[in-house]
């Protein structure tokens, strides 16, 4: 399949007093057309920041310093502001964890999805307008008529992001960034909204790229996987691949730390110990190093590139997952003799 | 109101095992809200046994939040009553009330905000010794550290500031908090849900730990069901401030019997892709109704699946259908097996067919494409 | 959001014997307190910390009046109104041959006195009274918040006469009850609306549910978080109440004579100005060069501690 998003050795800095955040730091990867990617890790881990990157709207006073982006073989960095505009919405699109700070508080909802199309050159001002309702009805948005005529306070939180989906898809772009859409929404409503990006992703053909903190949520819709740490990342492949043999310590852990809703298993649960890293001051070697429960003596000094561990799975770890750890044994049983031998490092 | 009654009538509800430490008896939390009342909690009765935990959940605007400051008595109850040892909690005021707060403690969510950034730690966590003279100077220190290792805090950071530990290590904080005056039943209102992924196991296992230590009792307010479904050992389901269903943990998420639980259970996507593949979960329509003007009839008539006329007419009652599995609903146990994926299979499609009617063949394609 | 943080988090864990697994002995990212933070912020402003050291001078110069002034403010004619200014008597003389120097010093101490006693009293009544509407509501609130009401109607200068014809006896003391009876208002006002808004804060909750009886909630958990809006409402009654009394003391409604206050020296000013100028531009300057140091102060404290006006 053909790449429609690449990213190459980006690196976004916030330069601040007591030194350099590192927010991203050096990361790759690729959409491809009609893909649902899923970006993966912690606050801090830099997912949020490298889509603000891939749209060029990185908050001051945060700079993209190094690295490539290309879209479709043009190159996102190099785009005046004229192109940049047409870029954004047209081509690529993104919708954001709390919708309410997206839409416009004294403007009507379906006023503001015209607006959208009208910064464009796709749709005629009259298209523009018939449009507005069938896009709220395409996202399951009740009585999309008389909804278009109310402002967002007037919406539930589900029905404004179900209006930003709107909003996000009126130009047609190829892709679309998703920020943690559903972490401020409850279950049933997230369910909504996943099954809707996932027809919208089968149905229009448009890539997904979704951000999210949550396993589950990228099991659940999500073809690829980039999983991110420390503004790195360190380990991308097929979602059934990371998920059946996750290569990296962190990966790994992650999967054991959180309870599953199908399953329940006696004992305690596994943990990750420590903190998600200082940005400004990074360890030595491995930057999963001080968390990790199999480290060697080489993770302290030297920071492993991502390597091929398997079909199209890249992984950056010194350790080989399969060797030290029992995948087939009770995952939830707490290898208690690695965490000491750690602690004793 | 009856004050030291012990907690007994209608056996319905003690379902689980041993003697109940907390009973809810008809509580109602209303609110004003301009001319209108919210109801919050509207009629909700309930047991929490000895030594268990029991979760509650439901989703945003359902009202466990404040059923657990009610049952807390951080907010009174507008009507109805909170036994607890053998107390009517709702009828204590005043010093009676405070001097109860020693044995029912409380787990904030946010644990940015449930610490006042101007205490140092130690302060903070020996407050509670200090509200009922238990101990002072070197005596009340010793105490702070010791609960401090206990929940995994460096002893030795009692005079430190809040802001200057981490989101995990300021839940321990609260945690130590409601733990050092040795209460016997601690409310945890959602104690994870603000803290990162990698972080959350640590204090879930912490309370975990808690519990068999001191022998506590938990009410677990959570709207994770993964996270309810390890902690606890019977869980209620709430919905628009009443109590649509309670069960034993493994038997309410093996056999729902109310489809409120059913689609709710649903709706959480599992870790594992290859399981996500071919689940189908039950979409609902729609999403919380307003607690101000709640559904006639059975509340989750506007979005259940499988309402008839009966339920926007009658309120169902929470009925006992065995082993102390209770449900609200006339169809208890109907929306399973079959019906249930014919159900989930139509409601998906119900997505797909907004998704596209307005596709092929309009004259909506642009015209200059 | 990233947050900006120093220091070093990855130390190795320092576990003492017999900890549980799930310990977290990690030292979290040091960050910088409020009041840190404030400082540093104050300190960037230019005008705030040329206010300061002003301000420093004119109580340097209130403290040293208390024991010594170049010439004694009995002394009358020491020299003619009219004369030039001299090295040994820098401001000259006033009308009746005094020294003005000497009297510009004293009169500092005049002012530091009213402003700081009258924003201390101020700052005392206004607290207590707007943390108990604040904190209790209900008739406590409606009682205090209808007596600023019916405050806010009356002009503050009819107020400060009615005391000061009752007390009928002008002194710094009734000058200072006279203010502040005018200024707690506006502090009760701040304060009560902090305290709304802290008292709904989980900390507050959490103290409740500890055990926490309501005065020592008010007093170690809503007061110190509302300090900062505090501080700077106070440093600016420091300047109003100087000001106040200047005006007072100008309408002759002020200090009785011997007291040498700034605004009584630009009312007798004022009589000699068929012969100069001095007598009265002197005080006034003394006056605003204080008032604007103060006044920055207190801006540059807005600017370190008001989180409304945050960036």
């Amino acid at each position: 399949m053909a790449a429609i998003l690449e990213v190459k050795g980006l690196k976004t800095q916030f330069i601040v007093r007591g030194g350099i955040v590192r927010a991203v730091d050096g990361i790759d990867f690729r959409v491809n057309k009609g893909e649902t990617v899923g970006i993966v890790g912690e606050s801090g881990s830099g997912k949020s920041m490298t889509a603000l990157s891939i749209l060029r709207l990185v908050p001051e006073p945060g700079k993209i310093v190094e690295g490539s982006i290309t879209f479709d073989g043009r190159d996102v960095l190099a785009m005046n502001d004229d192109q940049l505009r047409k870029f954004r919405g047209n081509d690529i699109s993104m919708i954001f964890q709390d919708p309410m700070s997206s839409l416009n508080p004294v403007l009507k909802v379906g006023y503001q999805i015209e607006e959208a199309m009208r910064a464009h050159d796709r749709f005629t001002p009259e298209e523009a307008k018939a449009r507005v309702p069938l896009l709220l009805r395409r996202v399951r948005i009740p009585d999309p008529e008389r909804r278009a005529k109310e402002y967002p306070h007037q919406f539930s939180g589900g029905m404004r992001q179900r209006a930003m989906i709107a909003m996000g898809l009126s130009n047609e772009p190829e892709v679309l960034i998703a920020d943690e859409p559903t972490t401020a929404l409850d279950v049933t409503v997230q369910a909504q909204i996943l099954e809707q990006l996932r027809d919208l992703n089968k149905e229009l053909g448009t890539a997904i790229v979704l951000i999210t903190h949550n396993m589950a949520v990228v099991a659940n819709i999500c073809t690829w996987v980039v999983v991110m740490y420390a503004g790195r990342v360190v380990e991308q492949g097929p979602t059934e691949e990371i998920f059946r043999s996750p290569q990296h310590p962190y990966t790994w852990s992650l999967l054991r730390s959180i309870p599953r809703i199908d399953e329940k298993l006696g004992g305690k649960l596994l943990t990750i110990k420590g903190l998600p890293p200082d940005l400004t001051n990074l360890p030595p070697g491995c930057k999963f190093h001080p968390r990790c429960r199999f480290t060697v003596d080489r993770c302290f000094t030297e920071e492993p590139e991502l390597m091929t561990v398997g079909p199209q799975h890249e992984s950056r770890c010194w350790v080989q997952m399969d060797n030290v750890a029992d995948r087939d044994s009770d995952i939830r049983e707490v290898p208690v003799v690695p965490e000491a031998e750690n602690a004793a490092v | 109101m009856q004050q030291s009654e012990v907690a007994a009538p209608s056996s319905a509800w003690v379902a689980g095992k041993g003697e109940p430490l907390v009973s809810l008896r008809d509580v109602f939390k209303r609110f004003p809200s301009g001319r209108q009342q919210v109801r919050a909690v509207d009629g909700v009765s309930l047991d929490i046994m000895q030594g268990e935990t029991l979760g509650l959940v439901g989703e945003s605007g359902c009202g466990k939040s404040t059923l657990g400051r009610v049952v807390t008595q951080l907010q009174p109850v507008t009507e109805g009553s909170i036994f607890f040892e053998g107390k009517d909690l709702a009828a204590l005021h005043g010093e009676s009330l405070r001097q109860m707060r020693r044995r029912v403690q409380m787990i904030f969510q946010d644990p940015y905000g449930s610490l006042n950034p101007r205490m140092t730690v130690g302060n903070i966590i020996g407050e509670p010794l200090r509200n009922f003279g238990l101990a002072k100077g070197r005596a009340r220190d010793a105490q702070v550290q010791e609960v401090m290792r206990i929940c995994g805090l460096n002893p030795n950071f009692n005079n430190r500031y809040p802001h200057e530990f981490s989101g995990g290590q300021r839940q321990r904080i609260g945690i130590a908090r409601s733990l050092i005056l040795r209460p016997s039943f601690i409310v945890a209102d959602e104690p994870i849900s603000a803290l990162d992924v990698s972080i959350q196991a640590q204090i879930i296992n912490l309370l975990e730990q808690l519990q068999d230590d001191f022998n506590l009792t938990y009410l677990f307010i959570a709207h994770d069901l993964s996270v309810v479904r390890h902690l606890s050992d019977r869980v209620a389901v709430m919905y628009l401030g009443i109590i649509v269903e309670v069960a034993d943990g493994l038997e309410l998420y093996d056999n729902p019997l109310h489809p409120y639980t059913t689609a709710l259970l649903q709706s959480i996507p599992v870790p594992d892709p290859v399981v996500e593949k071919d689940r189908k979960p039950i979409i609902l329509a729609g999403e919380i109704p307003s607690p101000i003007n709640p559904p006639s009839g059975c509340r989750f008539h506007t979005r259940c699946p499988i309402a008839e006329a009966i339920c926007s007419e009658v309120r169902p009652d929470l009925v006992d259908y065995g082993n102390g599995h209770l449900a609200a609903c006339h169809f208890a146990g109907k929306l399973q097996g079959s019906l249930a994926a014919k159900v989930a299979e139509q409601s998906v499609a119900e997505v797909r067919q907004a998704l596209i009617a307005d596709e092929p063949g309009d004259n909506l394609t642009p015209v200059n494409a | 959001m990233t947050t900006i943080t120093t220091g070093q988090n990855m130390g190795p864990p320092i576990a003492p014997p017999g900890i549980s697994e799930a310990t977290d002995y990690s030292i979290a990212p040091e960050q910088v307190s409020l009041w840190q933070d404030a400082w540093r912020r104050f300190r960037r402003n230019k005008l705030s910390m040329v206010g300061m050291v002003v301000f420093f001078i004119v109580l340097l110069t209130a403290f040293v009046s208390i024991f010594w002034t170049p010439y004694s403010l009995y002394a009358q004619g020491l020299g003619d109104v009219a004369a030039p200014l001299t090295l040994q008597h820098p401001f000259g003389f006033d009308a009746s041959g005094r020294d003005v120097l000497s009297f510009i010093m004293k009169g500092a101490q005049v002012a530091v006195v009213v402003g700081v006693l009258t924003a201390v009293f101020t700052s005392v009544v206004g607290i207590a009274a707007g943390l108990a509407a604040g904190f209790f509501r209900g008739w406590v609130d409606t009682v205090i918040s209808g007596i600023t009401y019916i405050g806010y109607g009356i002009p503050n200068l009819l107020i400060a006469f009615l005391i000061l014809f009752i007390t009928n006896r002008p002194s710094i003391f009734n000058v200072i009850i006279a203010l502040s009876v005018t200024s707690w208002m506006d502090m009760a006002r701040l304060v009560r609306g902090q305290t709304l808004a802290l008292r709904e804060r989980e900390f507050v909750e959490a103290a409740r549910a500890t055990g926490t009886k309501n005065l020592p909630i008010m007093i170690r958990h809503v007061l110190p978080n509302a300090l900062g809006p505090i501080i700077v409402q106070a440093t600016f009654l420091i300047p109003a109440a100087i000001l106040f009394e200047a005006f007072l003391s100008f309408l002759g409604f002020g200090l009785p004579s011997p007291d040498p206050s700034w605004g009584a020296m630009v009312s007798a000013g004022l009589q000699d100005r068929f012969l100069t100028y001095h007598t009265m531009i002197i005080p006034s300057l003394a006056l605003l060069i204080t008032l604007m140091a103060v006044n920055f102060i207190g801006d540059g404290l807005r600017d370190a501690l008001d989180p409304r006006l945050k960036r």
